[in-house]
Order: C-alpha cells, then structure tokens, then sequence
C-alpha cells in the first residue's frame, strides 16, 4: 500500500496538471514515457479514453486532472505518461496502468510528521486519495492506484 | 433489453478470422462468421424504415435494417458521406446491416487484450482490444451491437 511505503520513505510526487499534485509511493512508479503516443478508445470515460502500449501490453491512460475537474480536455499533446504498478487485490500479480503528467516527477523522502487533512476542494481527492502529506503550503494527496485501476472511478 | 454477458478472452481467441469495419477512423472487429453479406449503399431502400434505422436493404426474399452508427457507436440519422459499404450481420439471433466506411477482412487474427477495468469494461461494447499496425481495433460482437440498438429503441441510450 502506497501510505506504508511512504512512512518514512520516499515518494513521487506527479503534476497531474499545473495546479494539482498527488503522490504514489516510491516503488509504485516504475517507468516514465516521454511524449506518450496514446491510442484512442471509443466510448470510454472522458477521463481514460486511451491506452498506451508498453512491453507487448496496452495500459489505460488516465488522465486525473480532467475526472478532478469533471470535464474532458481539450489539448491532448501529452508531455509525459507514469506507468504505474499496483496490486488489484491482495494475492494477486501486479497490475500495470499509465498516469498522464504535466511535468517530470519529484522524488522526495517523507515521514509521518508531514501527514496533514485532504484537501476539501475539488472534492474528488477524497475518492482519489488513501491520505494526505504536507510539502511546504501544498497538500499532496497520496493515490489510491488500485481504486483508480479497477474502476472505482466509474461510479461517479 | 438485457445486457448481453461479456464475451470472454478466450471465447475471442478462438476466432481465427476477422472483420475490419472502419468508422469515422475508429476500427471495429467482428467475427468474420456473423458477416453474412457485403453490399453497397446504394442498394439501401430509404422507403423500407425500421425504428432508428435508415432503411433496409433486401437479401434473400427479406428486408434487413440498416442502422448508421458513428465511430463511438452512437446512433446518427444523417449518414456521412464516407460511408460506402453496407455489412449485413447475422448471429443465428439477432440480423441486421451496419454502414461503414470500410470493410476488410484481416489476414490474420490480431492478438487480443482485455479492456481494462477503469475503462469501463463492464458495461462497454468492447469486448476486447487488438493492436493492429500500431493503430487499435475495438472486438465487439453482433450480439453487443444488437443490445446496442435496441437500447436506442427502448431510449435507454446504449452504453
């Protein structure tokens, strides 16, 4: 789980846009595709609407920002994609997936004492988020990849 | 109408040859076994209308509907003028005709994946994704289709 790997450890903190950060725990983040070519899937989610091919694997692509906001985006030229593993259930084999980035991520150690409240707006981090870290003013909402991945965010 | 049960990986993997329908840009694959026939647009009466569709189209001593769906399936009443082919489709259940843009036949069978989770999977027309030329194929079925068109019907909207 990402809030046990970031116990005092390490965590990738991911621009989801220019205004909203979230982190995954260190070991969760296990590959960076520059300028990623995404694959249009009709009739998704606004929020997932492509899929990535990596290592003989199509990943969904996520785009957190646009379910944050509730609404599609309009500029598609992706800077970056995060390929994420995460774990569907307990005992079962990693699962992978792609996060859509607005920036490089920023690796940084984090401890218990930065632990601090979601923020309360847009709403949707408590549904994203497992917990929340203080990094100067910003709080950094720690993702829920398995809920994300498995279509929790479907029900909204 | 109920939802038809998802076709498994498995079961799609068994499918050894495919049909390409191309939509607005958008590849769909259909087992090459539930397409009956292949005719041309201009062989659509446009007096001949069932409910949402656009015409029927005469094969075998009977009409068969023709229904205009759009790349991400949604029911569309003016068909674009890309479309060209006429593809009749017939399970055993459910028969009908769909225009598309193209249609091909793929000379091999693509390797499928599964639609992910977070996309939508349980309620999605598509059953399955293929990679094919580093574009990307949609597998769904006639079944799904028909369910499809008759959520148009019962104004439920479909997926």
């Amino acid at each position: 789980m990402a809030t046990e790997n970031l116990q005092g450890s390490n965590a990738w903190v991911l621009a989801l846009d220019h205004r909203w950060f979230a982190a995954i725990g260190e070991r969760e983040l296990v590959h960076l595709v520059e300028t990623p070519t995404l694959l249009e899937v009709p009739t998704c989610p606004y929020f997932c609407r492509s899929v990535l091919a990596w290592n003989d694997r199509l990943l969904p692509a996520i785009d957190l920002a646009a379910w944050l906001q509730q609404q599609p985006r309009v500029d598609h030229h992706w800077k970056l994609a995060g390929i994420v593993a995460y774990q569907p259930a307990p005992g079962v084999m990693p699962d992978y997936g792609a996060l859509l980035l607005a920036d490089i991520p920023e690796r940084l150690p984090v401890t218990d004492a930065q632990a601090c409240p979601l923020p309360e707006q847009p709403p949707g981090w408590r549904e994203l988020a497992l917990s929340c870290f203080r990094r100067g003013e910003d709080a950094i909402p720690i993702l829920d990849l398995p809920y994300l991945f498995t279509g929790g965010l479907l029900t909204r | 109408m109920n939802r038809p049960a998802r076709t498994t990986l498995a079961e799609l993997r068994n499918i050894r040859v495919f049909a390409r329908l191309s939509l607005d840009g958008h590849s769909w694959l259909l087992p090459q076994t539930e397409v009956c026939a292949l005719e041309s647009t201009l062989d659509i009466d446009r007096e001949v209308q069932a409910p949402h569709s656009i015409g029927a189209i005469a094969l075998g001593g009977e009409w068969w509907p023709v229904y205009c769906l759009s790349g991400e399936l949604q029911r569309l009443l003016q068909m674009p003028g890309s479309r060209r082919a006429c593809i009749l489709l017939d399970n055993g259940a459910d028969r009908f005709s769909l225009v598309c843009d193209q249609v091909e036949t793929l000379a091999e069978a693509p390797h499928l994946l599964a639609l992910p989770a977070c996309m939508g999977a349980l309620d999605s027309p598509i059953q399955a994704l293929a990679l094919l030329d580093s574009k990307l194929g949609c597998v769904t079925t006639t079944e799904h289709l028909a369910a499809l068109l008759a959520a148009f019907e019962e104004g439920t909207g479909g997926h």
